[in-house]
Formats: structure tokens, sequence, C-alpha cells
């Protein structure tokens, strides 16, 4: 078979110019960049691209770490990653609101019955008599930053508990390690810390956990986003990728959170996992068990509760302006719920 | 054949002044243009606000008493915070200007610790101090001391050997020689470092509220730049550079009265 | 210079014996059994080629350079108003630029526990036998050098010494304004009687001041000669024929040394 230059040339200018003249489409083959923290919490994703469904629905997805949620969010507008998974924080609301960024599935879940973010107070403000959540009023409170998942959810304990959110000090602490070390030493009266953590500190006495998350504020966490650019240009790999990713929720959920499940389906899940995280710990099995969360089912979006958090930032001050809800939510992708 | 030549003057140049009219005018235009180019939509204000909205942003601190209690937190942390490390300074540039081994020893850790990059320091400063002011303080004086030392041995050896010697000649007291003769000798030298440590003060402001502050402009301006509030990040930048400008405003008119005799 | 009472300030001066004084720097004998006597109420001139060590004899007398050996004693009790006995003229004039006029001459008095209406008093009398009155508030900057040295004068003054160093006071002026000064120096010292000691290189102001011109040789500075000239101040005229004859006589004694300081490296 003859190949002409002219031919190959044709070919090449087509396939260039597909994506411009918006054929949509097919999938592209070309590698989708997620952002996520390296912690326990995107499990789903770490067994979706352990078992090859990424590339198994035509879009392979490199991994790309971030240590905070913001710049998630950041790095996701300036065009650094594709997709990102991660809390929906103050930051987040202000980039999406201005037609960037667009939420389009559900992720963790703080719910009634697991244990993933401790309330926790300091020895002496427990003796002094913070002993319940209700009584955080007037004391100082560590969070990483203004507009963060942990002020969002002080906030929610707040309306609930019937105090003022403006009573309490807080303390924007700018890393997790700081709050740890911040309460350890009384220099705030509470904060939240993941029960991996916070657990052991009870154990030697070192904090008293007054409450957790998920049994106060039961709430959606994380949530899967992209900016519009990716929604636009790729639109089938999105789709692959969200099919990739359910399929990794289903198995999730077979694996930790069916009430019959097997051994042997939970074992493989931990062992995939631990290819991404808690690869060298000993106690890596451990961890994962003890810091499994709520996922739903077919990784849907609770579209009332991204409202609510978007609410409460707006009537917080910290989200400018008035940002259409269904503007920054794209249900085209996975179930809602 | 011999011609006449006429002789040209050939010293110019070489001796730039500063036109006030034209420093302003530049400023003035800058922001128009920038202005101008925002509403008309030359550059995207979705995250380059325009000065217009930086204004109204401004206005609406000031109306709801948020930029008061934003600045007067900052103020108070800038003036404890400079004033100490400016006294503390001088009192042991003084002595390393004076005494040989306080000047052997000091200058060597001196020499060690001003180099540090005191915004590395603040995690420690805040187990050292807490998190309340104390440590938003400490991270000042000690930004605030070590060029004041430095700036002050190096005026104390800058005072003319003659001059002290006619106070010793004179039979003056050594308390006398000091205050009368060597620190108004160094102040010249204090003074430049003066516009150093006000600014470097205002930066380390910044990194000092991030961690535990509830009011300030640094932690105004991070907190904005957390919500990705770009209007309310750059109104903070203006106000942190109008407090720049106000302090050398300050420093400036102190060094006319004090050091008029020069 | 204005006419002001000088009660105060009159007839103070006292004796100095300057005994077997030798001074070395860097192993170098830079004074060798230097011995003066310098009477009371005289002006002793030293004059000698640079670096004969007429300076640093200076210092010793005024307790800025330690000696190596020998001893200067004062004769007499300078008095209880007297704040500084033995008291410097710079030739730089060492004024604080910082403090004006009056403050530069009020700066030894702040250190001597005097009411404020003495001190301001005594201020304004130095002032005015200086003809400084009109410049009390000047910076030493806004002055020319002649007025500058007028402030160190007026300075040295003011703390009624018993025995005036002046370390070529008058070098690093102009000529004409050195003859001016030298002048109203003539005039001072001989209305006020202070006991001076006056180092100079330059030969007519050493027959213009001295009572007695010691000349200093060099390598190491030893007194070669001490001359003296008991005509009275006031009547000495630059023209005059025995004054002129004592320069010259000055000159021929210190040509060879000055010839041959001129081609050392310093």
């Amino acid at each position: 078979m003859h190949i002409t230059r002219r031919g190959v040339l044709a070919t090449s200018l087509a396939a260039a110019s597909a994506p411009l003249i918006g054929r949509p489409a097919r999938a592209t083959g070309m590698k989708l960049r997620l952002g996520l923290l390296h912690t326990l919490s995107p499990a789903p994703f770490y067994m979706a691209q352990a078992r090859g469904y990424f590339e198994k629905h035509g879009t392979p997805v490199e991994f790309v770490f971030f240590d905070a949620a913001q710049p998630i969010a950041a790095a996701a507008v300036a065009g650094d990653i594709d997709v990102g998974v991660t809390a929906l924080t103050g930051g987040f609301f202000s980039l999406a609101g201005r037609g960037t960024l667009k939420v389009i599935g559900g992720g963790l879940h703080e719910q009634k019955g697991f244990q993933l973010t401790a309330l926790v107070v300091s020895k002496a403000a427990f003796a002094a008599g913070l002993t319940n959540a209700g009584k955080l009023g007037g004391h100082s409170f560590g969070i990483t930053q203004y507009g963060s998942s942990f002020h969002y959810m002080l906030g929610r304990i707040a309306d609930q508990g019937g105090f003022d959110l403006h009573s309490v000090t807080l303390r924007p602490l700018q890393q997790i390690g700081n709050m740890v070390a911040a309460v350890k030493t009384g220099q705030v009266d509470a904060t939240m810390i993941i029960a991996s953590v916070a657990k052991p500190m009870a154990d030697a006495g070192e904090v008293h956990i007054i409450g957790w998350v998920g049994d106060l504020v039961p709430y959606q966490i994380t949530a899967l986003f992209a900016p519009s650019r990716t929604i636009d240009s790729r639109m089938s790999d999105l789709k692959g990728f969200c099919d990739a990713y359910r399929q990794g929720v289903a198995d999730y959920r077979r694996a930790f959170l069916e009430p019959k499940r097997i051994a042997a389906d939970t074992d493989a899940a931990i062992a995939d996992i631990r290819k991404f995280i808690f690869a060298s710990d000993p106690d890596g099995p451990q961890k994962i068990r003890e810091g499994i969360g709520w996922y739903d089912d077919g990784a849907a979006l609770d579209v009332a509760d991204v409202r609510a958090q978007l609410a409460w930032f707006a009537q917080q001050g910290m989200v400018k302006g008035d940002i259409d809800p269904e503007a920054i939510i794209d249900t085209r992708f996975l179930p809602t719920r | 054949m011999l011609q006449d030549r006429r002789v040209p003057f050939r010293a110019s140049g070489y001796n730039p002044q500063t036109y006030g009219a034209i420093s302003l005018l530049t400023l003035i235009a800058t922001i128009a243009l920038w202005q101008l180019a925002a509403s008309q939509g030359w550059i995207s204000t979705q995250f380059a606000s325009s000065p217009e909205a930086i204004l109204q942003s401004l206005r609406n601190l000031y109306a709801s008493g948020e930029l008061w209690e934003h600045l007067s937190a900052s103020l108070q942390r800038l003036a404890i915070g400079w004033v100490i490390g400016t006294i503390t300074g001088i009192i042991f540039g003084l002595l390393l200007g004076l005494f040989s081994i306080a000047r052997s020893s000091g200058m060597a850790l001196v020499s060690a610790l001003f180099p540090i990059p005191k915004i590395a320091l603040v995690p420690l400063f805040i187990i050292w101090f807490g998190i309340g002011e104390g440590s938003k303080i400490v991270t000042l004086v000690f930004g605030v001391f070590f060029p004041t030392v430095i700036n002050t041995v190096a005026g104390v050896d800058a005072v003319p050997r003659g001059l002290i010697r006619m106070g010793q000649s004179f039979g003056l007291r050594p308390l006398s020689i000091v205050a009368k003769i060597v620190l108004p000798g160094a102040l010249p030298s204090i003074f430049a470092g003066f516009r150093i440590t006000t600014a470097t003060a205002i930066v380390l402001l910044v990194a000092a509220e991030m961690i535990g502050a509830e009011h300030g402009i640094g932690a105004f301006v991070l907190q904005a730049g957390n919500l990705y509030a770009t209007d309310d990040l750059l109104a903070g930048i203006v106000v942190l550079s109008l407090l720049g400008l106000c302090v050398s405003f300050v420093v400036g008119q102190l060094e006319r009265v004090l050091l008029r005799w020069r | 210079m204005s006419d002001v009472a000088l009660d105060a300030l009159e007839r103070r001066g006292i004796g100095l014996s300057v005994c077997a004084v030798s001074h070395a720097y860097r192993g170098l004998k830079a004074l060798e059994g230097i011995d003066i006597e310098i009477p009371p109420g005289e002006v002793t001139v030293v004059v000698g080629p640079s670096g004969c060590g007429k300076s640093t004899l200076l210092g010793i007398l005024g307790g800025l350079v330690a000696q190596e050996a020998g001893e200067v004693v004062l004769h007499g009790d300078p008095g209880a108003d007297c704040l500084n006995p033995l008291t410097y003229v710079f030739q730089d004039f060492a004024l604080l630029p910082w403090r004006s006029v009056a403050g530069n001459v009020s700066l030894v008095l702040e250190d001597h526990a005097m009411d404020k209406a003495a001190r301001a008093a005594r201020v304004a009398e130095v002032l005015a036998l200086t003809g400084l009155t009109e410049f009390a508030d000047a910076w030493p900057r806004q002055l020319s050098g002649g007025m500058r040295q007028r402030v160190g004068i007026a300075r040295a003054l003011a703390v009624r010494p018993a025995v005036l160093l002046m370390d070529e006071p008058l070098s690093a002026l102009d000529a004409q304004t050195r003859d001016l000064l030298l002048d109203e120096f003539a005039a001072l010292i001989a209305r006020t009687g202070v006991t001076t000691v006056y180092v100079t290189h330059n030969l007519p102001e050493a027959v213009r001041l001295g009572h007695s011109i010691v000349v200093l040789g060099r390598r190491p500075g030893r007194v070669r000669e001490i001359i003296r000239i008991d005509m009275p101040l006031a009547e000495r005229r630059p023209d005059d024929t025995a004054l002129m004859a004592i320069e010259q006589r000055l000159w021929a004694l210190l040509r060879d040394d000055a010839a041959e300081a001129a081609r050392e490296l310093a």
C-alpha cells in the first residue's frame, strides 16, 4: 500500500481540526489528569485505576496529587489538571461562580456511623466543661483557612447546636499539622482531626473526642468537578472517566459498605488501594478498614447538599455575588441523589 | 591652516533628577490605563480586578467597619513589634559598636541569624510564644532587630574618632559620650535602617498574620486569597501599599527633623 | 573681637613642667627625654618638621597619649570654676555637626552641675568674646572654616581652662583667614592670660604668638633649642625686623630636617 505524503497530511489535519469543528463523540485517547488529595478519601479512584477501568473506558487517567483542597480548584482553573475531586470550599465556589468550574458528581460523605472526622477538644477546655459540640460558643477553634471544609463543618455544627458562629474565635492555622499541635498544647480549645490521628491522641489522654462530624452534621464532603474547558472539549473522555469512576465506586461499596460483603473482595480492594496509599505502612490494611467512608450508589451527586453549602458560604459573605447553583452543577455525567 | 573653533560644553548628563509631577503622573496614567483596559475588555476582569472594583471593595470595607478592625489590629502589631525590635536593636548595636568582646561574640551571632528567613520560623514562634499576639510580635521584632543592629554598628563605626577623642579630651562622662556623640553620629545610618525595617515589618506582618489571626490586613489578604475574592485581595494589597507609603512618609519627616543638621 | 568684661577669664594660667618625657610608636623612638618648663600665662610654641612628634607631645600633655617614660606636672590649683584644666583646640575643629554653635559650646558645661542661667551666661560670654553671638543658632556646616575654629576656641574658653593646648589650629584654613585669626588669638591670649601650648609647623605663627619657641628635631624627637621672645604680643608686627630674624634662624634650624622629612614615605 502506498501512503502518499499528501494523504498523511490530510488525515492529520482532519484529526487536528476535529475538536475545533466541535464534532464531539469519540474519545481522544489522551490522558485525563485527575487532581486529588493524597489521602484515603478518593479510594474508589485508586481502585478504578488499579483495576484498569479508566483504560477500559477509553480514558487513561494520570493522578496529580495535592496536599490541600484549595489548590486543586486553582489548578483546574489554570489548566494544570482536567478534572478534580476535593472538598467544596469557599474558594471553590468563588471560582465556580465565575463560570470556570462545574460540579459533576458525588464523592465522600460524612455519614452517621462513620467515624471520619473527630471533633476534638484540648484537655484544659474539656476539664473546664467543653464536653459537647453545643458548648463550642465562646471558645477558640483551629481551622486550616477561612472557607475551608473545617470552617463549613463548624458552621453547620453551630447552626445545629444553637450557638453563634461569630462567638467562636477562629484560628486559621494553614496546615492540619498545626491544628493537631495547637489543640494538643491547648493553644486552641477545639478543632477537627481525622480519625486515624485523633483516636491515638485520645487514647493517650492528650485530647478528648466529643463527637464525630458524621453523626453531628452528615453531608457530602467531597465532590467530583471539572473545569468548563474539559466539559466543552473532552465531553466523551469525561463520560468515559465517569463510567470508570462509577465502576470503582460499585467495587468499593461491594468491598466495604455492603452488609453481606465477602472477605476476599475486601482484601482485594485493600490490596488495590495500597498501591496508592499506605503502601509501605504495615498497619495499612487496618487504617484503610477504619478510615472507610460513605460513597453513594453510582457516585451520585447530592445536588441539594451542594446548594446548601453554596447558600451557607454566600450567607457568611465568603462567596460574593449571586451565584446560580444550577450554573455550577452539571448532571449529565453521573446520577443524582 | 589653523581654524578657530568654539569650545563646546561637554559635562552634560549623568545627573538624574526626580520630578515629582512626572512621578505622580506615571502612577495616575498606569491606573487610568489599567481601568481603561478593564472596562474596554482588553484584559479579563475574571481574575484581575479593575481599579474601580478595587475601590468599590475598599468602600465596602470602610463602610462595614471591617477596614478599621483589620487596620487597627495590624497597626498595633506593627507599632509594638517595630518599636521593641528597634530599641533592642539600637541598644545591641551600640554595645557591639563600642565593646570589643560584645562585637566579637555579637557579630558572629548576628551574622549567623540575620540571613534566616523569619517566615520559616513562624511555626516555631507559635510553639514558643503562643498562637496569640506573642508569636506575631516576636516575628516582627526578630525581623526588625537584625537590620537595626547591623545599621547601628555601621553607624557607630562611621562616627569620626576625632569627635570621640574631643569628648574624652574635655573629660565628658562615658555615658555623655555615648548619648551626645556616638548615638547622634550613628543616627543617619540608623535612619537608613528604619527605611529597611519598616518595609520588612510590613512584609513580615502578612506572614505573621498567616497563622491564628482573626483580624489584621495580612489575615484579610490571605483570607481573600483563600476565597479567591480577587477584589478584596487587591484592595488589601492597596491598603498594605498605602500603609507602606504612609510609614515611609513618617520616617522621612522624622528624618528631616532629627537630621536637619546635615 | 568685642569688648566684654573679662574678670572671670583673666589671669588664670598656671605653669606646667614636662620632665624627661619619652614616647615610642611601633618600636620607633618618637620623643626622647623631653624637658620643657611652660611658664604660667605664656605662650609656648612647639615647632618642628613633620614626624618630629610635636602633636604626640601635645597629646601627652592633654592626657590623650600615654607616654613611655617621664611625667607632666601641673603647678598650682586651676580654681573651682575650671571644668577641664588642660583643654584642646583641634586642627579639624572637632565640632559636633548635630549641635548648633551654642550647643557645641555648652556641650561640656552640660556635663557639670551648674544652673541653667549660669551655663547660659558662660556660653553668651565666650560667644561674645569670639564674635559668634549672632551665629549662636547656626549649624557648623553653615560656617566658614575660620568661624568653625572660633567655635572651637569659644568651646575651649567656656570651660575656663588653665592651659590651652592648640594643635595646629590654623592649618586647615586659607592664608587670609589664618592671618585674621592669628591676631585674634594673640589678643585673646593676652587678655585672658591663659597658659598656652601651641603646636605648629608655620614659622610666622610661631614668632607672632610665642613667648618661647621650642624647636624639636626628628628621629628621635629631641629639644634642639628653645628661643625666647620677650616682645609683648600686642606689639608684634609682621614686618618687625627682629621677629623676621628669629624666623630666619628657626628656618635655618629646621631646614635640613624638613627636607629630609619631605622625601620620606608616610
